[in-house]
């Protein structure tokens, strides 16, 4: 049994959270996300030139570092407690792992460019979409709802029902002149992301990257829910320290509001909760190269238990700032957003709750 | 003991119905079905204000020789009810259901010939000057100075969380005229012109873009004594009148009643976390049942504390106990709209809602793109916007302080 980090490890995340302490300003990256082109180009290809972390858990064969899970891990809190709004989950996670297990040569060449920071990846699942064969080619279509990062993509896989199984399509992609047939609607999220609304008629593509991905959208889903856990524990440690520091400071009756009980209690309790959802994140990351049931099973505890406690953490260092909470003037407004939207993503907390209740079921 | 209403209550009832389905207008029930806050999108809710001004409904609680209604408590809260039942915007209640009863009873005539019928017709249109940056909960430690000046007061110093304060024309503020041992003494109410040189208003963006609240400074500003309600140096009585008159008064059950027919209307045609209805997760579905619920025995509560006050009775820390219910509950509800809205509660769409103030830093859609329906671009906003309600009007923390002394002798 060990906890600890690895020498490279901690020096993984001691550079990263250097680097960000430095150079990725709040404001500025809000401002890029409202009215600039929703990301900061230059910090994406900082993360591939001077720090690596792009390719950090690629396969040292195409170009990565041969990192597991628990870089994953190091990395997405790192992200999370500076609210990166940069397509990390979406691209290194989840178009990353996909192309990492597809292992074609166009895989390859496609994590190379990821982990050069020449690419971003969208991955466009859900019922939606349905592809069928023509002459050499495919032709999809269908509609895939609220596609992340997809405004900010320079390739788009595609899952789509084949009729045997779900293909996964691999095509460039730019949202400004997208393929023939494709629609595309983007548009800001509440957690200053770029997402958007993808409607495909006949849309011609060649043919898939893997025939029947099922297994491995299951596993990419299960690792995305699992770095989003990390990035929550980030952004919930440093909503934590916020609201201390806010309750040590803010004076009313003649004393800091931090010296009244029934707020020293909160805070206690929004403590438990970072610390239960630190502890759930070790339970998904050490298993998720293990068996699927198993490791679906540890990533749904850990979801329910992440969303439990963002919803908590999140909702109390409002409460405890007051109005100051609800403004974007602070960091907590910023960070209660993004609280919020990692109770949605990749699979809801009720989801979660109810796949783990299938899972662990007597007999099952 | 009977939970039905009598005939004549009915009968009033069927007359209020008749004129929300003549008068609210489709633009008005959308502005109403739209909202992302407790505050309507202003124009709307000033429309609805001239309508039911037309009728002499616009200020039913105020005395009739003010221009209030001759109507019994249930009448009120029918009243209350089928508005907020129909979905009519909400009004603001800086003037009609705050500032106004404290002119009634502490202005002079001239203050009451000026301010009353201005309010009801909304030319007067009042926003609130209470908190301070550094005086929230603990509000009588405002420090905002006056200075006497011959027959002025000059006026140096800062209010924040000013709702509407661009669209307002008057502000109700407490201000500091003198300081003593005793913070709530010293304290004085006066009602000053937004107009007034030396007020500048910095909007405030929430965490859902939008600019309703605003922070005011006051440099040098001139307001001439008889603009003080009540006497100088005592407006800590009129607040504490004020704050009084709101007790007993409020109806927030059917508001919420309506927001969880909605929740329920709308999970019906959405896909569950599992695969079918969201209607028929059980988890949704437990979650619904409970916050329905509790808004059946709200009502109990409000009915309750009605019949109190109708019988000239106090209803002590009653209010207090109401607000912290219904704001708690309004919370759980915002909470279940977004998870009802799921993958498309976290499009920011703003455009497709009717916010209560003006919208920050976003640029609609070209062709007014709507990712889903028009109830999930509101699911996000309302949620964000309804964290208030545990902060504001006294937090729910001091509420509970409140109900520990008054209701338990702790």
């Amino acid at each position: 049994m060990d906890f600890n980090l690895t020498g490279e490890q901690e020096l993984l995340r001691d550079g990263l959270t250097k680097f960000l302490a430095a150079r990725y300003d709040l404001a500025e990256s809000r401002s890029a996300a409202k009215t600039g082109p929703g990301w900061q180009p230059e910090i994406w290809r900082a993360f591939a030139d001077e720090l690596g972390i792009l390719g950090a858990t690629f396969p040292e064969d195409i170009g990565g570092i041969g990192g597991g899970p628990i870089e994953l891990m190091v990395i997405a809190e790192a992200l999370g407690h500076a609210l990166v709004i940069e397509p990390y989950v979406g691209t290194v996670v989840v178009a990353g792992g996909l192309l990492v297990r597809a292992g074609t040569e166009a895989a390859h060449a496609l994590l190379e460019q990821i982990a050069a920071g020449t690419a971003v990846v969208a991955l466009a699942d859900g019922p939606g979409i349905t592809a069928r064969a023509d002459g050499d080619g495919w032709v999809l279509s269908g509609s895939a709802a609220v596609v992340t990062d997809a405004p900010l993509a320079t390739h788009l896989l595609i899952a789509a029902d084949t009729g045997r199984g779900t293909g996964l399509f691999l095509t460039e992609f730019d949202a400004a002149a997208p393929p023939a047939g494709l629609t595309v609607h983007g548009y800001r999220t509440i957690d200053d992301r770029r997402a958007a609304d993808l409607e495909l008629d006949d849309v011609r593509l060649a043919a898939p990257l893997v025939g029947d991905a099922t297994a491995e959208l299951d596993r990419a889903r299960d690792e995305a829910a699992a770095a989003v856990c990390a990035e929550a524990v980030g952004g919930m440690r440093k909503v934590l320290a916020d609201t201390v520091e806010y309750c040590k400071q803010r004076q009313q009756f003649g004393q800091p509001i931090g010296s009244f009980q029934a707020l020293q209690h909160r805070m206690v309790d929004m403590y438990m909760e970072v610390e239960q959802a630190v502890a759930a994140v070790y339970l998904a990351i050490l298993n998720l190269e293990a068996d699927p049931d198993v490791r679906a099973r540890s990533v749904s505890a850990a979801k329910a238990v992440v969303g439990r406690a963002a919803r908590f953490v999140g909702q109390n260092a409002v409460q405890l700032h007051g109005g100051m909470g609800m403004t974007e003037e602070l960091a907590i407004g910023h960070y209660f957003k993004r609280l919020t939207a990692v109770q949605y993503e990749f699979g809801s907390t009720d989801y979660h709750l109810s796949r783990y209740a299938t899972i662990s079921r007597p007999g099952a | 003991m009977d939970l039905n209403w009598s005939a004549e209550d009915l009968a009033f009832r069927d007359e209020v119905r008749t004129f929300l389905d003549t008068k609210l207008t489709d633009d008005l029930r959308g502005a109403g079905r739209l909202m992302t806050s407790v505050y309507a999108e202003h124009e709307a809710s000033m429309a609805w204000q001239a309508i039911l001004h037309e009728r002499g409904w616009a200020a039913p609680a105020w005395p009739v020789e003010h221009g209030g209604c001759d109507w019994t408590l249930p009448q009120h809260y029918i009243f209350s009810r089928e508005c907020q039942l129909a979905g009519a915007p909400s009004l603001s209640p800086m003037g009609i259901r705050m500032v106004s009863h404290a002119i009634m009873k502490f202005g002079t005539k001239e203050q009451k010939d000026f301010f009353l019928p201005g309010i009801l017709t909304g030319e007067v249109f009042f926003c609130q000057g209470y908190s301070e940056p550094e005086s929230g909960s603990d509000l009588a430690s405002l420090q905002m100075a006056a200075v006497e000046d011959g027959d002025d007061l000059i006026l140096t110093g800062s209010k924040i969380w000013t709702t509407h304060a661009i669209e307002a024309n008057w502000m109700f503020a407490l201000v500091r005229t003198t300081r003593s041992e005793r913070k709530q003494l010293g304290i004085t109410f006066i009602l000053l012109e937004m107009t007034t040189p030396g007020i500048e208003v910095h909007p405030l963006v929430m965490t859902s873009g939008e600019e309703v609240q605003a922070q005011v400074f006051f440099d040098g500003v001139r307001v001439p004594k008889a603009n003080i309600l009540g006497k100088i140096d005592d407006g800590w009585t009129v607040a504490k009148y004020l704050l009084e008159f709101e007790r007993g008064g409020s109806v927030t059950a059917p508001a919420l009643q309506v927001m969880a027919e909605e929740i329920g209307a709308a999970a019906a045609q959405q896909p569950g976390p599992s695969g079918g209805r969201l209607i028929d997760d059980p988890a949704f579905a437990r979650k619904l049942a409970d916050a329905r619920i509790r808004t059946e025995v709200l009502e109990i509560l409000e009915f309750r504390t009605l019949t109190i006050v109708a019988q000239g009775g106090n209803p002590g820390p009653a209010s207090s106990m109401l607000k912290i219910i219904s704001t708690e509950l309004s919370q759980a509800l915002t909470e279940l709209a977004l998870e009802a809205a799921g993958a498309r509660g976290r499009v920011y769409q703003p455009h497709a809602t009717r916010p209560g103030g003006p919208i920050a830093e976003f640029e609609p859609p070209a062709d007014d793109y709507l990712s889903g329906e028009p109830w999930q671009a509101v699911a996000p906003l309302r949620y964000f916007n309804d964290r208030a309600g545990s902060i504001y009007a006294g937090s729910n923390e001091i509420q509970r302080n409140i109900l520990a002394k008054a209701a338990l002798g702790l």
